[in-house]
């Protein structure tokens, strides 16, 4: 049967003006993800990987092409358009976490509730239950600078899943944890797939990207590559 | 816009000037000093304002007197000097001819001292010959005893009605009536005290004595000096008329040519507050511009340091856009925030205001006494417009600084630390 498709790319490029100068950041990118997938984007530094994560998240516009986000035209949104689909069709997770540093683990992971409108009270419930789900219940009223670098992936992983979106985005989510950590955060995702969630993550590790279904490689703005992985590792043992 | 949307941004700015105490503080010191300004102009001006009204309403607002000087300010000085005196002979010709006026009756003063056993005052006290008729305006209204009566006045006697002021500085035991007091040397009978006319800024009207007006021709003579006339009409509604008819009879006695100008003068407490809200304007306006100068001060204070805040938190900003806030939240936040620190401003110089203008109106008057018109309680309209106006100067200083928040680049601000 065929999947949903809910990322639709057509030849998009992403340029920066340094003065006179153009960088290229991407030159010329197509692609498709579909519902549940598990996606590995890797490539060398400076190939172009984060800057495609920014569009695909809706942090950021390309310079050309056209992206289809479950099948409405990403350029035509306003500014507070993209707000509401950042704020619910999308969880990210980022390399250096982005946690609010003077809110404790309870208030960052409420933080997208509170744009989506609901109520201070559900709010606090909803929370409690993200980060039960991440195993850090009894870290709640910690801030950031009193948790470990994969308890502060945790918070932020239960903060991107507390709306429920659909698409998990990761940009490195392991690159500052040692690999025991990193091992349990794939953990994580993997869970997450298995409940119907689609995930894309961009990692330059090999073993992070072998948990993919799906490894698309970048090189100098372009997709070098993009096939499956006939054999995705599920072993979640060190 | 929610309520619970601001609440939030309140708790959040409240927590970011609790974090930064001292850089909140010197950031909104213009806004504390503005507000500062404006409550204590406030307190002493609407004190003045008040005292004012009072004052117009005692002097009477159906009386004028007519008179070779003039209140107004608005004559030129010279002019005025060279007037010729009105005489008695013209002052009685008038008050036989004018019928329009409940009473129309003339006196004369000159500076003169007061004496009481060994109690002496020699400056600020107008001794006014006066008819009994004067007794029936509001002037000579007394608050104990009577005014003199026609026999009295016919012989002259040596009895005297004493002002407020007097009598409060003569016989602080408010027992003057029957007391023996010396006028320039000359024995006279306390037979009344007049009621309070004027206030601090208006006491000349309090100091006065009035005695029978051949009583004072003996002590001073009255040739070559020049009356006045106290005309009452009666009511407000018939000081037109009485006024025209003041005009055309005092033209005739006077002998003034048809087109010439009048050599006097028909002063009214109109008058008086004309000249009186000409200068409570300027001191307004004063005030008023050093408000504004103060709140500029204030206004360039707390958003220079919201730009600062905007820059600090960038990496913030860049969170909370990634994680779905609109442009419409961010801005709220900043703007809250800066309103938060003029209100937190605002409500420290409410208690510094308050404190001072206890202080200085319960303590001042002790040793200034026209000081005593101050009030020791700050008017409630004071507070409202203080918070009223510390709000819009956040909203105002808020605004450009929250627009760029609001505008920033997500991806950017969240590269940034
Ligand atoms: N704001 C910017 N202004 C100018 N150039 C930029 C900007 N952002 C990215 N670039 C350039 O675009 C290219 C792609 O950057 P990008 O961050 O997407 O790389 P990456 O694949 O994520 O690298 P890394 O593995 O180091 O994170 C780089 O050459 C980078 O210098
Ligand atoms: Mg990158």
């Amino acid at each position: 049967m065929e999947k949903e498709v809910i990322i639709n790319i057509e030849n998009i490029a992403k340029i920066y003006r340094m003065g006179e100068e153009k960088v290229y950041a991407l030159r010329n990118v197509s692609l498709n993800i579909s519902k549940n997938e598990y996606v590995a984007i890797m490539g060398p530094s400076g190939s172009g990987k984060s800057t495609l994560m920014n569009i695909l998240g809706c942090l950021d516009t390309p310079s050309f092409g056209k992206y289809l986000f479950t099948n409405q035209d990403v350029n035509e949104m306003t500014d507070n358009e993209l707000a509401a689909i950042r704020n619910k069709e999308i969880g990210f997770v980022f390399q250096t976490f982005n946690l609010l540093p003077r809110s404790n683990a309870l208030k960052n992971v409420e933080l997208p509730l509170v744009y989506s409108g609901v109520k201070a009270a559900r709010r606090e419930e909803m929370a409690i239950k993200a980060l039960e789900d991440v195993s850090l219940a009894d870290r709640m009223l910690h801030r950031p600078n009193e948790l470990s670098g994969g308890q502060r992936q945790r918070v932020a992983i239960a903060r991107a899943l507390i709306t429920t979106p659909s698409i998990i985005l990761a940009d490195e989510p392991t690159g500052n944890l040692d690999s025991k950590t990193s091992i349990e955060i794939m953990k994580l995702f993997h869970d997450l797939w298995i409940k119907g969630n689609t995930i894309i993550l961009v990692t330059h590790e090999e073993d992070i990207a072998k948990y993919a279904h799906r490894i698309i490689r970048l090189r100098d703005g372009l997709i070098e590559s993009d096939k499956p992985n006939e054999n995705p590792k599920t072993n979640f043992n060190v | 816009m929610k309520f619970a949307e601001i609440f939030e941004a309140v708790i959040i700015a409240l927590n970011s000037i609790r974090a930064n105490k001292m850089r909140s503080l010197l950031a909104s010191l213009g806004v504390v000093i503005g507000i500062s300004v404006v409550i204590i102009m406030g307190w002493v001006l609407t004190a003045l304002d008040d005292v004012l009204a009072e004052t117009f309403s005692m002097m009477g607002a159906d009386a004028m007197t007519v008179s070779k000087w003039d209140w107004s300010g608005g004559k030129k000085w010279e002019e005025v000097m060279a007037r010729k005196a009105i005489t008695y002979q013209q002052a009685e010709k008038f008050c036989e001819k004018i019928k329009s006026a409940e009473v129309a009756t003339p006196y004369i003063s000159n500076g003169g001292t007061i004496k009481y056993k060994t109690n002496k005052i020699e400056s600020m006290v107008s001794v006014s010959g006066t008819k009994s008729e004067y007794g029936l305006t509001s002037s000579g209204e007394v608050s104990q005893g009577r005014y003199f009566n026609k026999s009295e006045e016919h012989v002259s006697s040596n009895v005297v009605v004493i002002g407020h002021g007097i009598n409060e500085l003569l016989f602080p035991e408010n027992d003057a009536l029957g007391k023996t007091i010396k006028v320039n040397g000359y024995k006279f009978v306390v037979i009344g005290v007049i009621k309070k006319q004027g206030t601090a800024m208006m006491d000349f009207m309090d100091n006065q004595v009035f005695i029978p007006l051949g009583a004072y021709s003996g002590m001073f003579g009255i040739s070559g000096r020049s009356f006045s006339i106290i005309v009452k009409a009666g009511s407000k509604e018939k000081m037109d008329e009485v006024r025209l008819e003041t005009e055309g009879i005092m033209r005739s006695v006077r002998n003034i040519k048809p087109g010439a100008e009048s050599d006097f003068s028909i002063n009214e407490s109109k008058t008086f507050e004309e000249t009186f809200a000409k200068i409570q304007t300027y001191v307004w306006g004063v005030g008023i511009g050093m408000t504004s100068l103060s709140f500029l001060v204030g206004i360039i204070g707390i958003m220079n340091i919201m730009f600062v805040a905007v820059a600090e938190r960038t990496k913030e900003i860049g969170i909370r856009k990634a994680l779905g806030a609109p442009r419409r939240s961010i801005m709220v936040q900043f703007i809250v925030e800066a309103t938060t620190l003029c209100v937190a401003g605002s409500i420290l110089s409410l208690i510094f205001c308050s404190g001072l203008v206890f202080a200085v109106a319960t303590i001042a008057p002790k040793y200034i006494p026209e000081l005593s018109f101050l009030s020791p309680v700050m008017p409630l309209k004071l507070f409202i417009v203080a918070t009223f106006v510390s709000v819009c100067v956040g909203l105002l200083a808020g605004l450009i600084p929250a627009y760029r928040a609001a505008k920033l680049d997500v991806v950017d601000s969240l590269r940034s630390d």
